[in-house]
């Protein structure tokens, strides 16, 4: 099912279309002249409501990893009043296993430049800002240099090629983060953009209706904005040429998964890095072709499918088919960002789950009782579990936590212990052997003399 | 009855005559930064980058500095400051590595690494050297996952360590 060519990586050489040591940061000159901005050029030829038609028809879902549609996110937002509307790009990649739009900021800015004009010129926006993990230096110099390259050529600013909006000139700015995985919530992103600490919002009113500075606001991913360049210039039907199609005879209610996405590979592989393939790809060929198989010639033992938040994927889940439905077919919560972690037949499943539960017991934001606690007390548990100081009973206690704290159980805010939850859960679930076997028996048996 | 509370307000701020938020970089945050919103809080965050990029810390002065500039109570620049990972509220050292302690570098071997550059600096995570040189912490996540494991020195993200190629870098830094 591999790609024809690559689209998102079109400029950014990657196996097995290019060689990793050519990659070179495309410049201004260089992206038009291999196409860029095409789809920018149409999209302005175009009214507003056209191109988020055109966006909903491709059923572009949203590649941050949620996978929400993002034509119908766009068209969420109210009559323009003539006050400012933003768009809010999420490049706080902070998610272990997830390094995907890292590239594209590294290499390919305009592609991201090109998606976030299009989308201020769809949905009415007149300000963007790309809100980029404080982490990523380089990535935000490179997109520091693409979009001063993209004002010197009037696609944002004075005399833009998107006209004026909201009676403003376009604007588009970078914004540094400052190391907290929690920005990375479309509503704690915005409290951070704000100048504040980076507490997700309770929703409604969404973003849409009131999100930054209390404005209407559209918040996407990089890949999701990077995609939408391509769209307008291939068109609908290439797109959905790709990825998975909804099962025959499905409503159009019934989400599909189309187009490209960029797989991340890390871990016990040969070859790890970010690769693109079509959406649907199995795990096994995600390992055997892009990842060139378990390193040393170990064991497959199982594998995040995108970003710890997700869950695992078992030793027998080895063919699974990576598109946004994943979940209700192999007991994980999604895809995600695609960004699978592979373990091999030594890795410690008790260590892994420590390692993910610490991850979301220092990030959570302390906001919500049951987050900042429970994710806090899975980590005590699974250390002391990992220590072989647990009992059996400690592992009833710690499917019992993780199920009750999220958003999905109803007692969090927002989704990051929901992450938590499932991860924890389905590794604790699909190794319960080796978890059992670290732990000491809550009832010891006694035999009664006489 | 009444509550017999610790006196808390006895924090003594240190002090200097000469601002930590020059005029220069009032200028560059007013020509830059505050056009940028609509609201003078929003440029918080870079404010505080600013200053901790000038003296690699945020004293509590520059923080009331900020606070002034951007027209805020002290106490809301405090909150946002102290939220955030990556601000010191106390001097560190002239090297601030981040060791990524995240589940791919830590499949990869980031636990015995960080042992010994912990051993070779003779600090735990979060200390500081005594000649003030290296400060070491550890991160969730630095967002390079395929070339665990990885670390921060400063500004620069060094991949795909081991022990030996990482002290070369470590013994390389004046």
């Amino acid at each position: 099912m591999a790609l024809d060519a690559p689209i998102l990586t079109k400029r950014i050489p990657t196996p097995p279309f290019g060689d990793i040591a050519d990659r070179k940061v495309v410049s201004y000159d260089q992206f038009v002249a291999t196409g860029g901005y095409a789809g920018l050029d149409k999209a302005v030829s175009m009214t507003p409501a056209e191109v988020i038609d055109l966006v909903k028809a491709s059923e572009l879902r949203g590649r941050g990893g949620a996978g929400f549609p993002a034509g119908l996110k766009w068209s969420f937002l109210p009559p323009e009043d003539g006050g400012q509307r933003f768009l809010t790009v999420n490049a706080d990649e902070s998610e272990p296993g997830t390094f995907k739009d890292r590239l594209m900021l590294e290499f390919d800015p305009h592609l991201l430049l090109e998606g976030i004009a299009i989308c201020m010129h769809a949905c009415r926006l007149d300000t963007a800002y790309i809100y980029i993990r404080g982490e990523y230096h380089l990535q935000r110099k490179r997109v520091q240099a693409a979009i001063k390259e993209a004002y010197d050529n009037k696609i944002f600013g004075p005399g833009s090629k998107l006209g004026q909006i909201n009676g403003r000139d376009p604007q588009c700015f970078d914004h540094r983060g400052a190391g907290a995985y929690i920005c990375g919530e479309e509503t704690g992103l915005i409290e951070s953009l704000e100048g504040k600490r980076g507490w997700p919002r309770i929703k409604p009113p969404f973003p849409a209706v009131a999100g930054a500075f209390g404005r209407p606001t559209i918040i996407n991913n990089v890949e999701t904005l990077a995609m939408v360049g391509p769209i307008m210039v291939e068109g609908v039907d290439w797109f959905k040429s790709m990825g998975v199609a909804r099962p025959e005879g499905a409503p159009p209610t019934v989400p599909a998964s189309y187009g490209p996405k960029l797989f991340g590979i890390s871990g016990l592989v040969n070859r790890p890095g970010v690769y693109e393939d079509q959406l649907g790809i199995t795990l096994k060929e995600l390992i055997e072709v892009h990842g060139q198989g378990m390193r040393n010639g170990k064991k497959f033992k199982g594998a995040i499918p995108g970003g710890i938040s997700m869950g695992v994927l078992g030793p027998d889940q080895y063919e699974a088919g990576l598109d946004f439905d994943i979940g209700k077919k192999y007991a994980c919560l999604g895809l995600g960002t695609a960004g699978a972690i592979v373990f091999d037949e030594d890795t410690d499943m008790v260590s892994v789950a420590r390692n993910i539960a610490r991850f979301f017991a220092h990030e959570s934001c302390g906001q919500c009782t049951p987050c900042r606690e429970g994710t806090g007390w899975m980590y005590k548990m699974l250390t002391r579990i990992e220590a072989g100081n647990g009992r059996t009973k400690d592992l009833d206690l710690l499917l019992e936590i993780a199920g009750s704290i999220g958003a999905m159980p109803g007692t969090t805010i927002c989704g990051l212990a929901d992450g938590a939850n499932w991860a924890v859960r389905t590794i604790v679930n699909k190794y319960w052997d080796e978890f059992e076997s670290r732990v000491k028996p809550t009832l010891v048996q006694v035999t009664v003399g006489s | 009855m009444a509550w017999i509370t610790k006196n808390s307000a006895t924090m003594e701020i240190e002090r200097r005559d000469e601002p930590y938020l020059t005029d220069a970089m009032k200028a560059k945050l007013t020509a830059d930064v505050l056009p940028r919103f609509p609201r003078k809080q929003a440029a918080t965050l870079p404010a505080l980058h600013e200053v901790q990029h000038a003296y690699d810390y945020i004293p509590h002065q520059a923080l009331e500095e900020i606070a002034a500039f951007l027209e805020l109570e002290p106490s809301v620049v405090m909150d946002t400051a102290t939220f955030y990972e990556e601000f010191f509220l106390r001097p560190r050292g002239k090297y601030l590595i981040w060791v990524c302690q995240s589940l791919s570098c830590e499949i990869m071997g980031q636990p015995t690494l960080l042992e010994q550059i912990s051993a070779k600096l003779d600090i735990e995570p979060g200390e500081t050297t005594d000649d003030g040189k290296f400060t070491l912490m550890t991160a969730e996540c630095l967002g390079s996952c395929g070339t665990a494991p990885v670390a921060l020195v400063n500004e620069d993200l060094h991949e795909n360590l081991t022990y030996d190629n990482f002290e070369r870098v470590l013994d390389s830094l004046k």
